[in-house]
């Protein structure tokens, strides 16, 4: 959380914060946010949740319930499933999208690589934001629908790879 | 076995529960003095949050949006203060004369009743005698209870200081603290407390607007009811029946009480007006269990009859008549939590044993 305890007259003058730049334009680079004013996007980072990891720590294991979208601000981050190692993500990337939208137990374990710091964009800011501001909420939904979809697909190529 | 036990997922769930009724509890009898400004500001926190968001939604900035929305709520508290609180203290001192009429009419009235039996059936008995303590008894508990209601409205007075002050700071720095709160969990339970903790937050603001909604609802309509009827302080009585239809089952057994003593106490005795005093209570009822219940309350919470019933029995034998009222919420909220660590945990269980076995295979 970025936005801190601050007195009355402090949010009208508030200073534009350098981590908050940093990470509005990370997520203004993925697909999520394609179609979403910069300013917009700014807006709902403030109210995401920053947490520190250290090397080697899971941060989450399948079976754990999951209820949002995490963005690598610094560092990397293993997912793999079992033994075997499914991607490894670096800063700028993002992953769990799924939890987003059901909720459904996560299918996959992710470990942080080396010392990380990852942004999470909860579901139930999502579904907030989608109240307040519908438009930019139905943009976001398209978005990330396609971005399930790219994955439904590569996923339905390799299988028929796998079978063929 | 027992570390086999205390790894289990309902051990760890029992557990985690009882930790957090322990701070909670704790956390409550260190606050008991601040305890009901706290609960009303947090129960006009959840009416008033949607309207300060929308003007959030509007355009308006945080700090400017709760300002209003104070604003609004100071208005209909001084309101409230100007109009109702002198009209309620004057309903009072009216109850509080009328309560040795009344148990003197119930006395008359049992007169009667001996008279027409010694009459009729030749037996001579003396009602007097019999109800003499009763009478006696139900004087002194009739005062008390005044005298509480008394020392309660002027407690009040205290407390609408205090309530607009709380509720402010609730809707401007709520989310803050919430925030901060909750981002103090380790990074493993992190997203699951947010979870659970959105589960409860809706639930409860969805219940307690059902129930504010409801109660406004059974005030007017029965106030209006004892209105044209002609019993007196019909406002008084109203609000009294709006409040105590917090209690689910119990509360509109409880609401008869005053209403149906009052129409006895009138002098002539008129039976027309008890019977037409429970008649504007079960239409009241009509009412509410046929239109307001479905569309207001329906499926706020989950939990079955029976766990309600010995629920406000228990909280109202611990806590009075505050803790009847809040033992809905509180079970709900205790049921939510307990749902919601039993279900991440136990899928973090499963998968676990089941990756266990993968691993074994291999």
């Amino acid at each position: 959380m970025y936005e801190k305890k601050a007195p009355l007259w402090y949010n009208f003058f508030r200073p534009a914060g350098d981590q908050v730049t940093e990470v509005t334009q990370l997520w203004m680079n993925t697909p999520l946010f394609e179609g979403i004013s910069y300013s917009k996007c700014r807006e709902l980072v403030k109210n995401m949740h920053p947490r520190q990891y250290q090397k080697n720590e899971t941060i989450f294991t399948s079976g754990d319930i999951g209820t949002s979208v995490i963005l690598i601000h610094h560092g990397s981050v293993d997912i793999s499933a079992g033994d075997k190692l499914l991607a490894e993500l670096q800063s700028g990337d993002f992953f769990g999208e799924v939890a987003l939208i059901i909720d459904e137990p996560r299918t996959a374990d992710a470990i942080a690589a080396e010392e990380s710091e990852l942004i999470f964009f909860l579901r139930s800011d999502l579904e907030e934001w989608i109240q307040r501001s519908p438009r930019d909420g139905a943009q976001f939904m398209l978005n990330l629908s396609r971005v399930l979809a790219a994955r439904l697909r590569h996923t339905n190529i390799l299988m028929s790879l796998q079978v063929g | 076995m027992f570390p086999k036990l205390f790894g289990h997922y309902l051990f760890k769930s029992v557990f985690m529960l009882l930790v957090f009724i322990t701070i909670v509890t704790l956390l409550a009898y260190i606050l008991a003095p601040l305890l009901i400004p706290i609960i009303v500001s947090f129960v006009l926190f959840a009416v008033l949050e949607p309207v300060s968001g929308s003007l959030q939604r509007h355009g308006f900035p945080r700090a400017t949006a709760s300002l209003s929305v104070l604003l609004l709520l100071v208005i209909v508290t001084v309101l409230a203060v100007y109009l109702l609180l002198p009209q309620l203290s004057a309903q009072l001192s009216v109850l509080k004369t009328q309560v040795p009429i009344i148990w003197q009419s119930l006395s008359d009235f049992a007169q009667k009743i001996s008279e027409q039996i010694s009459a009729f059936l030749g037996l001579d008995i003396d009602t007097g005698k019999i109800l003499e303590p009763v009478i006696t008894q139900g004087n002194v508990y009739a005062k008390k209870i005044l005298l509480q209601a008394s020392n309660f409205l002027f407690s009040l007075s205290f407390m609408l200081v205090l309530i607009p002050i709380f509720t402010f700071f609730l809707i401007r720095d709520y989310r803050n603290m919430r925030n901060t709160l909750l981002d103090a969990l380790p990074n493993r339970s992190f997203e699951l407390g947010w979870l659970i903790y959105h589960r409860v937050a809706h639930q409860l603001q969805e219940y307690i607007r059902g129930i504010m909604i409801q109660s406004l609802i059974m005030t007017l309509v029965t106030s209006s009811g004892f209105y044209i009827i002609g019993l007196q302080s019909p406002v008084l009585l109203g609000i009294i029946a709006g409040v105590l239809n917090l209690i689910p089952y119990i509360g509109p057994l409880l609401a008869m009480v005053l209403p149906v003593l009052l129409a006895l106490g009138q002098t002539p005795l008129d039976l027309w007006l008890v019977l037409y005093a429970i008649s504007v209570l079960l239409i009241a009822q009509l009412i509410d269990n046929a239109i307001v219940v479905p569309a207001v309350i329906a499926h706020a919470v989950n939990l079955h009859p029976v766990i309600v019933i010995i629920g406000i029995i228990i909280f109202g034998n611990l806590f009075g008549f505050i803790g009847m009222i809040l033992a809905i919420p509180t079970l709900a909220t205790v049921n939510i939590i307990f749902r919601g660590l039993l279900q991440g945990l136990k899928t973090q269980d499963i998968f676990a044993s089941q990756n266990a076995g993968e691993a074994a295979q291999d």
